[in-house]
């Protein structure tokens, strides 16, 4: 191992059970901010200190009582001058009543729920999310969102403050407010994987890297919360649409249509995990199916039929069908219609997209269309229907798709 | 324990008309049901009622008055209580009790500074 490989793993495991010590640090000091500069104070010291000293055999209980140590010069140092000393004092008691190595793991499950807390904006959610559950920096944050970093260190600081004093609570929800709250924990987590897997801003169609960190943390709250069919069913999904990753791009960078993809390229390991949890996902709800399960079952036709050609397209139909009976968009009727114009033809599925009602500002409702004029030999609906989803907002990839699609 | 301000906006009635005696109950019902968390509150006269106050050339200047609300909308601060919680949550819970949040105005729930 070079001297580069090894700084890069510790700077790898410090960042691994960073986020446990932030939130047990969080449970403590009942301040994010504090906790967070202190468990990036100990983080530094394990940088400098490991090389020379060796890992520990407890990295994290190591951590954790580096972090409390650092998190009691801060409060000395920034709290109220009269208030310091018994805030001080409160904490250190804190600490000697519970030992270091002790492991809470609904600490982390308690972070979840306050990151994703439905008092804060969306955005907010997304940007601390990825701050302390995946433990990017600030920087990083911002390069992720694609928002400069002064903006985004004043969303996350404002994410922070309103936090410390509106009082939103760091606890895990009651039994009743649960399925509530994992649904905006989920749907947190998909805006993040889905700006990701079709970046809709930027020149990049795919951003792997933003991919990569929606996959981690899906796992990690899988783990936290194995019951729940939404994180089931999303991680299912997540994991069997990036299944096609290396088939999605040209070297060109542009959009390889899944009919088109090379599926020597797909990952199989990744979509027998896929297929597993989406297994697993159908168990947990038996009698009326999790939105994101179903959308990982239709993921799933696409994912084991070993050509396009041999697709099952009316199993497809048949679980938009059984989508549309738990999650009714316009979003979900449109591929619907296309699954049908694939099972009976272009016409069919003309007659089901030209129904749909409500989608005259979305880029892709047109450019089904246009996709279907063109199989019917319309050209010129099919040019006037492209040129409409060329007026709208797409990133640049998606615009070459559509412009493309007219030479074909 | 946290304090917190339960702004209440509503179309700018005036809640000591007649008319208003059925919403007027609704909210002593709440205020009875919430008792053990309310520090205070009251409902307010409509905006026309409204003077707003300003100090121009700095302290001590010349008092300016307008006649009217800080702000023009069309949904006002009609009334506000001064609410006690555990946490956000439970504040947002209490306050969901609160007849405008379902009468077609809303709540808006704003901790409290704590002073001293």
């Amino acid at each position: 191992m070079t001297e580069a490989d090894a700084r890069g793993a510790l700077a790898r495991l410090v960042r691994e059970e960073g986020p446990r010590v932030v939130a047990t640090l969080i449970r403590l000091t009942g301040d994010v901010q504090t906790a967070e500069d202190a468990v990036q104070e100990a983080a530094i010291r394990a940088l400098r200190a490991w090389p020379e000293s060796g890992i520990p055999d407890q990295p994290r209980a190591w951590l954790t009582v580096t972090a409390r140590r650092c998190a009691l010069d801060i409060v000395r140092r920034e709290s109220n001058r009269d208030r310091k000393e018994a805030e001080a004092l409160r904490l250190q008691q804190l600490f000697a009543a519970e030992p270091v190595d002790s492991d809470v793991p609904d600490d982390l499950l308690r972070l979840v729920f306050t990151c994703c807390h439905p008092a804060l904006a969306l955005e907010l959610q997304v940007a601390l999310s990825l701050r302390t559950l995946c433990g990017l920096s600030t920087a990083e944050v911002a390069r992720a969102l694609l928002v400069p970093e002064p903006t985004m260190l004043k969303r996350l600081t404002r994410a922070k403050q309103k936090i410390a004093r509106a009082g939103i609570p760091f606890r895990i929800p009651s039994a009743a407010e649960l399925p509530e709250r994992v649904a905006g924990v989920v749907a947190c987590l998909y805006l993040l994987f889905n700006e990701g897997y079709t970046a809709t801003a930027g020149d990049d169609a795919i951003r792997p890297d933003l991919v990569d960190e929606a996959i981690r943390l899906a796992r990690l709250l899988h783990q936290l919360m194995p019951g729940q069919p939404s994180l089931t069913g999303v991680l299912a999904l997540m994991l069997l649409h990036d299944s096609r990753r290396a088939a999605r791009l040209t070297a060109e960078n542009e959009i390889v249509l899944l009919a088109d993809q090379d599926r020597s390229l797909w990952r199989q390991e990744q979509i027998r995990e896929g297929v597993e949890l989406l297994g697993q996902g159908l168990a947990q709800s038996p009698c009326r199916p999790d939105p994101y399960v179903v959308q990982a079952a239709i993921a799933a036709c696409h994912a084991l039929a070993p050509q396009s050609a041999v697709t099952d397209w009316s199993a497809i139909v048949s679980w938009y069908d059984v989508l549309l009976t738990v999650q009714d968009t316009p979003v979900i009727r449109l591929n619907r219609g296309v699954a049908v114009a694939e099972r009976d033809g272009p016409q069919a599925g003309l007659a089901a997209v030209d129904k749909l009602a409500g989608l005259e500002r979305y880029a892709l409702w047109h450019a089904t269309r246009a996709a279907l004029l063109d199989r019917l030999d319309r050209g010129d609906e099919a040019g006037s229907a492209r040129a409409a989803a060329l007026a709208l907002d797409a990133n640049t990839a998606m615009r070459q798709r559509i412009a493309k699609s007219q030479t074909n | 324990m946290p304090q917190y301000a339960a702004l209440i906006y509503t179309d700018d009635v005036d809640w000591s008309l007649p008319d208003y005696a059925e919403e007027t109950k609704e909210y002593n019902a709440f205020g009875e049901a919430a008792a053990a968390a309310l520090r205070g509150g009251a409902a307010l006269y409509p905006t026309s009622t409204a003077t707003t106050v300003r100090v121009t050339g700095g302290k001590g200047g010349d008092v300016v008055t307008t006649d009217g609300p800080f702000v023009e909308t069309k949904e006002a601060l009609t009334g506000f209580y001064l609410l006690e919680a555990a946490d956000l949550d439970a504040a947002v819970a209490i306050a969901a009790g609160i007849p405008a949040t379902w009468g077609g105005g809303a709540v808006e729930v704003r901790p409290i500074i704590p002073m001293g």
